[in-house]
């Protein structure tokens, strides 16, 4: 099997040297070879298309919010809509999931060791590996949200509803669902950068998505402020949650109450995202791996 | 060529690392040898840039790790086997690496097979016993083709097949005029495959010599010596002065502080009829020990010495 080496050198034709598109097909590689990666976006495929279509079935004529049987055509978008991202909600624990294991998942294992004298200026690796992860979550977001909306589209009819395939802002929160699974994804991993801990990364991550809303709603109850309602907005998933939604300015917030649009919900999301990263590159750059 | 000058780690009030000054040079296997928790896999992290120095420096060929354009071109490390995904096979482990440096499809194969791990390469790196993992581990130290080679204790694990497997590698590897830097706990290890030896104890460099001088520094050359005529030969040599003599059965002796050329001129001298006269090499392995004892953390029993 193995005697003496005979030969371990090879010819030096053509050396290639370390560069950031090799580091991204690494990470690329990596995130593809593991099956903990397949199973998340597996789950992810089936939670979107499996309650957009049980939303679409059992839903109430004119969707859930009007129940009018003569719905606006605005309202029969957000109905068709609205079950289309039923199961961002759901996806967005397994993209947060993912998203703190891709880095977690290297310091359990030592990994990272490996990945950081290949890379050892290191914030090239963490950079890869944020993009390779973030648009292979919206790919897949994208492709299983615009699978839903077609599937979906046949059983609305029923309901009143009467899809418009050429209507913009349909599109439009479909890409902004898919940018949200991605970046809460990005989000979780530049904490699990910080936090370096599997358990502790997705414990954070998901304290952050499903604990600190509540958290907020109990101070609104309490104390009945608006600062409280506006911190409630500023949160990760009710900011990013505005990028899926439809016509939101259609409804006229009370005084002093802030109401985002798309566009300031992705860049608050945006903002998390940059904060935690920054953060995540700064200590690991300074850290001892 | 790994150049060390004053570099020091400490972690909080622990210093791992002391003003620790060496260089490694290529052509030769250069042994890094100490006690566990002596420092070694602390120097080793430093020169690939894992850990950041508390003081000093130290370089590959001239640069700092993490400035070398190609690094694992220039450098192969073997730090731990556990530098791995579980979760991930192995082809797949040195696919993912590779693709870093740009290096082809057909160098991951080649040092697969180099390290004998075609049968289990797509298998998952969590069913692999610790020998499979050192395997695995070298061979990502190889994808680079690298003129440098850093392994950390490489034989842990392996069957005596493939400690032989890894003493003809780092051997072979040197030959080809590369940089081989091994680091082990056991002396008799490296007295099979270093040229030149590095003893690191609590953090420090005690001792940076070829192998033969190692041993000598430790040994007292002492001679055995068989004759019939033990307690007058043994009267006669302690009487001169320089030699100590000790007896531990009778028609046995142990000299030491004289050569062996000189105690049978001694024996012609006195008519003294000798029946084995053979100088004692001390044993690598009792080198080490006298060079460490002092250095050694622990000692077995759980007392710490101070």
């Amino acid at each position: 099997m193995t005697s003496t080496p005979e030969r371990t050198a090879r010819e030096h034709t053509t050396l290639s040297g370390l560069s950031f598109g090799g580091i991204l097909r690494s990470e690329w590689i990596k995130l593809r070879t593991l099956r903990s990666t397949v199973w998340c976006y597996a789950i992810i495929v089936a939670l979107t298309i499996g309650l957009g279509l049980l939303l679409a079935a059992v839903m109430p004529s004119g969707g859930v919010m009007t129940q009018s049987t003569t719905p606006s055509a605005d309202a029969q978008q957000a109905a068709w809509l609205q079950a289309t991202t039923l199961g961002i909600g759901f996806g967005e624990l397994v993209s947060a999931v993912l998203g703190a294991l891709v880095i977690t998942g290297e310091y359990g294992t030592g990994m990272i060791r490996s990945t950081l004298t290949a890379v050892p200026k290191r914030l090239p690796a963490l950079l890869a590996k944020a993009i390779v992860f973030g648009v292979t979550t919206f790919v897949v977001s994208l492709l299983s949200l615009v699978a839903t909306a077609l599937l979906t589209a046949p059983l609305m009819p029923a309901k009143d509803v009467h899809p418009d395939f050429g209507d913009g802002s349909f599109w439009l929160a479909i890409v902004g669902g898919a940018g949200y699974l991605a970046f809460i994804g990005v989000l979780a991993l530049a904490i699990g950068s910080i936090i370096r801990n599997s358990a502790g990364g997705i414990s954070a991550v998901l304290g952050l998505i499903l604990v600190a809303p509540v958290i907020v709603q109990i101070l609104v109850g309490v104390t009945r402020s608006k600062w409280a309602q506006n911190l409630g907005s500023f949160l990760p998933n009710s900011a990013g949650g505005k990028m899926y939604s439809y016509a939101p300015t259609a409804t006229t917030p009370a005084d002093g109450v802030v109401s985002l649009d798309p566009g300031q919900g992705f860049l608050v999301l945006a903002l998390w995202f940059a904060v935690a990263f920054v953060i995540g590159a700064i200590m690991l750059k300074r850290r001892d791996a | 060529m790994i150049e060390a000058v004053n570099l020091t780690k400490r972690y909080g009030s622990k210093t791992a690392v002391h003003d620790v000054s060496f260089t490694v040079k290529p052509g030769i296997v250069t042994g890094f040898l100490g006690p566990n928790g002596a420092g070694k896999s602390t120097t080793m992290r430093l020169i690939v840039g894992l850990d950041r120095p508390t003081g000093g420096s130290v370089t590959v060929n001239g640069s700092d790790y993490a400035r070398l354009r190609a690094p694992l071109r220039e450098v192969g490390v073997l730090l731990d086997a556990k530098a791995v995904h579980t979760g991930r096979s192995a082809r797949g482990h040195l696919l993912a690496i590779a693709a870093t440096h740009g290096i082809p499809r057909s160098r991951v194969d080649e040092v697969i097979g180099l390290t004998g791990l075609d049968a289990v390469a797509g298998k998952r790196v969590s069913g692999f016993s610790l020998g499979m993992g050192q395997r695995l581990g070298i061979a990502a130290a190889l994808l680079g083709d690298p003129a440098t080679l850093i392994l950390d204790e490489p034989v842990n694990g392996l069957d005596p097949e493939g400690v032989i497997w890894v003493r003809n590698l780092a051997r072979h590897l040197a030959k080809e005029g590369r940089t081989v830097f091994l680091s082990s706990h056991l002396m008799s290890e490296m007295a099979q495959t270093a040229d030149h030896i590095i003893v690191l104890g609590r953090g420090r460099v005690i001792a940076d010599a070829p192998v033969g001088e190692i041993l000598a520094l430790a040994s007292g050359t002492a001679v055995r010596v068989r004759t019939p005529d033990s307690e007058r030969f043994g009267a006669l040599l302690a009487a001169d002065g320089e030699a100590q003599v000790s007896s531990s059965e009778p028609g046995l002796l142990e000299v030491s502080g004289l050569t062996a050329p000189r105690i049978g001129e001694l024996a012609a001298a006195e008519g003294v009829v000798l029946h084995e006269l053979s100088p004692l090499s001390a044993s690598l392995e009792d080198a080490y020990l006298a060079l460490t004892q002092d250095e050694v953390e622990y000692h077995a029993g759980g007392t710490e010495v101070a």
